[in-house]
């Protein structure tokens, strides 16, 4: 089964049913799929901190809510995570696509993409990395189950190795 | 018109609907006019306010009413485009404008300098929309977005006074209230 197909599966079997995002080149793959699926409900946000707001919403009536976005967007949102996310006890799935490692073309990413696991690190949130398909079923059901029974955010970090990144 | 006022008003109108309210004196005078499980306080993550609402009633039929600011909503305008795209028809947005970020100093936001938030909001395509400079008109405004579909847009301009004692923030308790509010 492919990658993209593994992550709909589980959230579907975790019935996280709101995904908000910013699209990004690698996770188009996982919203094509979704944006078929009337079990879900896709709403692509203007800026990856919105998309959280969206996602924690929906959790307070009762819901189950995933963001995807890329390292850039996690940038971009540290404060909805720390201010929000962390003292409330949100659980959201983070599903980020890692730029700036092996094939990166474009300097810019490199800095965001580097310091993305230290500052979950750092703000206590679980994240794991996804590098190949191997055990990845396992590997992203038990991350939802522990992000829901943690209350708190998880990360799910896709690699190029993974997904085959973005080139020129 | 002050802002207590105001949300006093609009809890008096409101049977159990959901309320997300703007961090800061939103929050605290939402806290003081009426305490219950139904209320969203925030206490950080500024300029969100009305995405968690969006977010609440594309999950929920109930009329999601968010309480923002100027100050905030300025912050995040794109969530005006995605209201719109998304096109929740229970949901209500109301803006608090006093055209300063009052807990920093009273300085004075863009609002002061010719933006006009109802503007921005018909620009993001938001069709129902009101200004309103009173309590008598805010509330002929509420009652129709209470009534007709939206999603409705109010900015109502209040003026700035003294502030409410600060309760506890507890945002963990918060969310744990609102939510089983819903499970239950």
């Amino acid at each position: 089964m492919s990658w993209e197909q593994i992550i709909v599966d589980s959230l579907k079997k975790a019935d996280v049913s709101l995904i908000s995002y910013v699209p990004d080149h690698s996770i188009g793959k996982v919203t094509k799929i979704i944006e078929k699926d009337n079990f879900f409900h896709l709403v692509p946000a203007t800026r990856e901190e919105e998309a959280i707001g969206i996602a924690v919403g929906g959790y307070a009536v009762g819901k189950k809510a995933a963001v995807f976005m890329q390292t850039s967007g996690f940038g971009n949102c540290v404060n909805a995570i720390a201010t929000l996310c962390v003292p409330a006890r949100v659980p959201i799935p983070m599903f980020i696509n890692m730029r700036g490692g092996p094939g990166e073309f474009n300097i810019s990413q490199v800095a965001m993409g580097k310091i993305t696991n230290p500052i979950m690190d750092m703000l206590g949130i679980v994240n794991y990395t996804i590098n190949d398909e191997f055990k990845m079923d396992q590997l992203i059901d038990g991350a939802l189950k522990l992000c829901f029974a943690n209350r708190q955010p998880v990360g799910v970090c896709l690699t190029s190795l993974l997904h085959g990144g973005k080139s020129v | 018109m002050f802002r207590f006022d105001a949300t006093k008003l609009i809890l008096s109108k409101l049977d159990n609907q959901p309320i997300v309210a703007n961090l800061g004196p939103t929050s605290d005078e939402l806290w003081h006019a009426e305490h219950r499980d139904r209320n969203f306080y925030t206490y950080g993550n500024m300029g969100l306010c009305s995405s968690i609402a969006l977010g609440m009633a594309l999950c929920n039929d109930e009329k999601i009413i968010s309480l923002d600011g100027d100050g905030s909503l300025l912050m995040n305008l794109g969530t005006l485009a995605t209201i719109n795209r998304e096109n929740p028809k229970n949901l209500i947005v109301l803006v608090y404008d006093n055209e300063m970020w009052g807990q920093t100093g009273r300085q004075a936001t863009h609002t002061s300098t010719g933006t006009e938030l109802i503007e921005v909001a018909e620009g993001c395509g938001i069709k129902n929309t009101a200004i309103v400079h009173d309590l008598e008109t805010l509330s002929e405004a509420f009652d129709k977005a209470l009534v007709e579909e939206g999603p409705w847009f109010i900015v109502a301009k209040i003026e700035e006074t003294d502030y409410l004692p600060v309760p506890t923030p507890e945002p963990e308790f918060t969310m744990y209230r609102f939510r089983n509010s819903f499970l239950n």
